[in-house]
């Protein structure tokens, strides 16, 4: 396991806080939950006040302070060290309440002949 | 204050392009190893929930089997100017952890099977898999140290492939042997678009 860090610590709940508390007991399996948010979808902070009501949780605040320049929900999981389903869940959260711009990723790439020539110019050029 | 994009290279709305490679084949085949030569940051790991799938949002009697039953994902990038990134994803190979290949291959641009001549039989799977989904895929064949160099066509008779589907030697731990893999698959993804952009073009000028 990573060594413990703050935002993994709580009092109550003990040394590590569960996936499913930092969602507030939520799953990815419903309606809202962000399971249409693609893994390489991009995320940009929007630099908005929360709105009244709407407490920002660490990692949610984790979140905006780092899509302050754009990332992709892969990259998000992996700098925060939490799972992508949890991912999901905040970000949709933080998207339903206009703190975050959320771009999906092409969704059909097979058939779009710019990207594809695009992608082969790239690898060409390494 | 307002959002100023730091990256000058925004075409749409500041934000880059991304898309996907999925990189499968059997346990120790090298998808790792393929993944590291390439990508541009050493492979990430992160994990994607494993319990929670079936279970309702509100449904408080799932709340105690819920665990922190994860399941890694590997991942590189290469990020070819500042408005376009690739994503390599290695595919988990235990058939239990399959859900997954949903989600990865959704929206993929393609894949890379990487084959290990000494377990053939290991890529089936993905290859049915691909197959199946209608998913553009190349076979790489890991040629590794000690191994015998296979002739690409045997291989592809082993492993009844289409006859379009293209069949490459390669070396995962080198650099170029990987560029060159991934050339194959996109070259084999544009040969299998509809059209090229000239014609549609071409299309759209004389409908008008």
């Amino acid at each position: 396991m990573a060594a413990p860090r703050d935002s993994w610590l709580d009092r109550d709940a003990g040394p590590v806080v569960r996936p499913y508390a930092m969602t507030k007991g939520r799953t990815v399996s419903g309606a809202g939950d962000g399971a249409s948010i693609g893994l390489i979808d991009v995320v940009i902070t929007r630099d908005q006040a929360p709105p009244e009501g709407f407490r920002l949780s660490p990692e949610q605040r984790q979140i905006l302070a780092v899509s302050r320049q754009p990332i992709t929900v892969v990259d998000l999981a992996s700098d925060l060290d939490l799972p992508v389903g949890v991912v999901r869940l905040l970000l949709s959260d933080l998207s339903e309440h206009g703190l975050v711009t959320i771009r999906p990723a092409r969704r059909a790439p097979v058939t779009d002949a710019r990207l594809l020539r695009d992608v082969l110019d790239g690898l060409q050029a390494l | 204050m307002d959002f100023r994009p730091s990256d000058p290279a925004a075409e749409r709305g500041g934000l880059p392009v991304t898309t996907k490679i999925l990189i499968a084949g059997g346990f120790g085949a090298g998808k790792t190893t393929l993944v590291s030569s390439i990508s541009e940051i050493r492979p990430l790991r992160t994990e994607e929930d494993l319990s929670d799938r079936s279970v309702g949002v509100d449904d408080i009697a799932g709340v105690e089997r819920k665990t922190t039953t994860t399941v890694a994902m590997d991942f590189g990038r290469i990020s070819f100017r500042s408005d376009l990134v690739l994503y390599l994803f290695g595919t988990p190979g235990q058939e239990r952890f399959w859900f997954m290949w949903d989600e990865l291959a959704h929206g993929a641009l393609g894949a890379v099977v990487l084959a290990d001549t000494r377990r053939l039989a290991d890529c089936f799977a993905a290859i049915d898999y691909f197959e199946e989904h209608g998913t553009p895929f190349v076979v790489g064949v890991n040629c590794f140290e000690g191994a015998l160099q296979y002739d690409p066509g045997d291989v592809r008779i082993a492993l009844s492939l289409d006859p379009d589907v293209p069949v490459v030697l390669c070396d995962a731990r080198r650099r170029d042997s990987v560029k060159q893999v991934l050339l194959t698959l996109v070259r084999h993804v544009l040969d299998l678009s509809p059209a090229e952009p000239d014609r549609q073009g071409a299309t759209a000028l004389s409908a008008r």
